[in-house]
């Protein structure tokens, strides 16, 4: 299978960019929510974003993943622009990524086989066998392979947010979005999913771009963190986590990456 | 990206069936690979091995390669092997195997659990449809007796938008009605001279019949079928039982208030409608020569103060039925995104179904009084 190649820019350090992003404001109507984002995700990096409750990171998402454009500034996935970009080019830029909403979005009329099938069934020619085969490693991934039948009102929330990953990885895209992927999952299951995304980045050098506020995740496998703040409506904080817990010059990056109460000085 | 194609060998040895892959297992190639396998598989080996040394490049989906011969030799109960993985690859294909053994297939019941199935859960509904009633009465006796247990609010909302906001469909309905009956009776009547009397067929079968049918039938379709989507999307998302938890009774807060305010509305709409229907019967004796004061006697003449009640008292329990079964079935709403549409069509057509028989039943019972 041919595809086109598509000039990928890189920066100064000589990695490659997956995702670049320009004096991007995020936000509702006219109302902004994060304002003046400049940010590079790198090709095969394990990007995390953190940030208060309420601050803006699904939206950003949203942004990232075409469905809301920007109020404002650039957004580029491997090289185009999808900031005012018309229907076709949205279209084949949302095959280099899958998604994973916070809340799972897997239609709930059909069995989790079914779910990760679709996106197979779209865009693929293989045989049903082969794509039953597919969905299924692709269930056996975040451990629901024996739950495959299953309707997603038949599992718990914590399942439906691991179905909803597998879905994501259905064509095996280079970029992944994850929306809070390890909340609500025991610490067991979390450390397995953890590896699988480990697995995949240096194997294939996937690219992920994880919401997340489980601190454990963040230190053990996050290769640069980037800290929102509702407050200040911007981007505070960009770089390795454990760095950004030591020294930022951020009071607030500190304390949220160290876990300490808001009332402690 | 291009990917080598990948070569498939697969070297039956005695009964033992080795397979090796080179080259890239990716999502592009895996395909190839699966048809490769299918007839090797089906010489019935006794034995399967996976060697992975050659592959190049291997995704997510290229392990699926795995999961198909795991799957095939659990199904057979055959021992097998892959080799030629560490570290990432082994990871990922270790956590694709994951609880991938084949499930037994689900037993096909029998005819004889089918009907007993069916049975079962025809006793449900009824169950429900009796504990249903039961509550309903209960608590519109428990409001009857302490008023401010009602939520007011609520049901004025309702009454707005179940009946007000249904005035105008009512009543074209109803003027339409009005204008068929006496258009197709005219010609008939008029042969036995009786061009007059066709007042009297709108004015009975308008006001008797036809106003509440319209009415109710117009309820199933806008007002029915809300209340089922409503209750239905809350149970779905289990506002229902957060509203149980909090000792609140979502029979009391949800459907008193919706049943009432369409209690409340139905006969006044009915009324509406008839007398629109009435008005719809002379737009076509008017031209033919019959004055308004002459057909407007006429209707009056034909009607009793006993058809008049009847047809109010048929709207009352057709709103009663209509609401009831919208409600109930917004509360038996199952799980999933299909259960709320499944729940709106029952209550559609429970609900006219419901109606049409009230009314035959109504009807036969009014004749036996006299009335
Ligand atoms: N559809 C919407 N219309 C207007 N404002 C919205 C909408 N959705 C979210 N918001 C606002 O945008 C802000 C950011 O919401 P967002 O969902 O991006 O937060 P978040 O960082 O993902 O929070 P959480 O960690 O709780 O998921 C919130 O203040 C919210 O009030
Ligand atoms: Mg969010």
């Amino acid at each position: 299978m041919t595809q086109i190649s598509t000039a990928t820019p890189t920066t100064t350090s000589g990695r490659k960019v997956a995702i670049s992003l320009r004096g991007v404001s995020i936000g509702y109507g006219d109302k902004a929510i994060v304002e003046g984002i400049d940010l590079d995700i790198y090709e095969g990096e394990i990007m995390f974003i953190g940030g208060g409750s309420g601050c803006g990171k699904s939206t950003l998402l949203s942004s990232l993943n075409t469905l809301r454009a920007p109020l404002s500034g650039s957004i580029k996935i491997d090289g185009i622009e999808i900031a005012g970009a018309d229907e076709d080019t949205l279209q084949r830029v949302r095959r280099r990524f899958g998604m994973m909403y916070q809340l799972g979005a897997l239609f709930g009329g059909m069995s989790l086989l079914e779910n990760v099938r679709l996106p197979l069934e779209e865009f693929t020619t293989l045989s049903n066998d082969a794509m039953d085969d597919l969905a299924r490693a692709k269930l056996g991934l975040v451990g629901l392979a024996a739950h495959a039948d299953k309707k997603p009102s038949e599992i718990s929330g914590g399942m439906q947010k691991r179905a909803a990953i597998a879905r994501a990885l259905a064509l095996d895209p280079p970029i992944i979005f994850l929306d809070e992927p390890s909340a609500g999952l025991d610490p067991v299951t979390s450390a397995d999913l953890d590896a699988m995304i480990v697995a995949l980045n240096r194997m294939l050098g996937t690219t992920f771009v994880v919401i997340s506020h489980e601190l454990a995740s963040i230190f053990s496998i996050g290769h640069r963190f980037a800290m929102l703040d509702g407050a200040r409506r911007r981007l505070v904080a960009l770089g390795p986590p454990l760095e950004l817990r030591d020294s930022s010059p951020d009071t607030w990056v500190r304390r949220f990456l160290s876990r300490t109460p808001s009332g402690d000085a | 990206m291009t990917h080598a194609a990948p070569t498939v060998r697969a070297t039956p040895s005695g009964d033992k069936l080795a397979i090796a892959i080179e080259g890239d297992l990716v999502l592009e190639t895996v395909g190839a690979v699966q048809k490769a396998l299918e007839a090797p598989l089906a010489t019935k080996p006794r034995r399967v091995s996976l060697d992975l040394k050659g592959v190049s490049r291997i995704d997510a989906s290229g392990v699926a390669v795995a999961v198909r011969l795991h799957r095939f030799a659990k199904a057979a109960g055959l021992p097998f092997d892959i080799t030629g993985i560490d570290g990432d690859r082994k990871l990922l294909v270790d956590l694709a195997l994951r609880g991938q053994d084949p499930q037994p297939a689900q037993a096909h019941l029998g005819m004889v659990r089918e009907v007993g199935m069916r049975a079962v859960e025809g006793f449900n509904t009824l169950k429900d449809l009796l504990r249903f009633c039961g509550e309903v009465s209960v608590i519109a006796l428990q409001i009857i007796r302490r008023p401010v247990l009602l939520r007011w609010n609520d049901t004025l909302v309702a009454m707005a938008r179940h009946g007000t906001d249904a005035v105008p469909v009512v009543g074209l309905l109803g003027f339409l009605i009005g204008a068929i009956i006496a258009f197709q009776t005219y010609d008939p009547m008029a042969k036995f001279g009786a061009k007059l009397q066709v007042a009297d067929v709108v004015g009975i079968s308008i006001v008797r019949e036809l106003g509440p049918l319209i009415t109710a039938i117009v309820l199933a379709g806008r007002s029915g079928s809300a209340f089922a989507a409503e209750i239905g999307t809350m149970k779905v998302t289990q506002e229902l039982d957060a509203l149980r938890t909090f000792g609140i009774d979502p029979v009391r807060f949800l459907v008193i208030p919706r049943m009432l305010a369409t209690l409340l509305v139905t006969p006044l709409l009915s009324v509406y409608a008839s007398i629109l229907g009435v008005l719809g019967g002379y737009i076509v004796l008017g031209p033919k020569g019959i004055t308004i004061m002459q057909y407007l006697v006429e209707v009056r003449a034909a009607l009793t103060i006993g058809g008049f009640l009847q047809g109010l008292a048929k709207a009352a329990v057709f709103a009663i039925l209509v609401s009831g079964v919208g409600c109930l079935a917004g509360i038996r709403t199952g799980q999933g995104p299909g259960a709320v549409g499944m729940s709106t069509t029952r209550a559609v057509v429970v609900g006219i179904v419901a109606i049409i028989l009230a009314d035959s039943v109504l009807g036969s019972f009014f004749y036996s009084l006299g009335i």
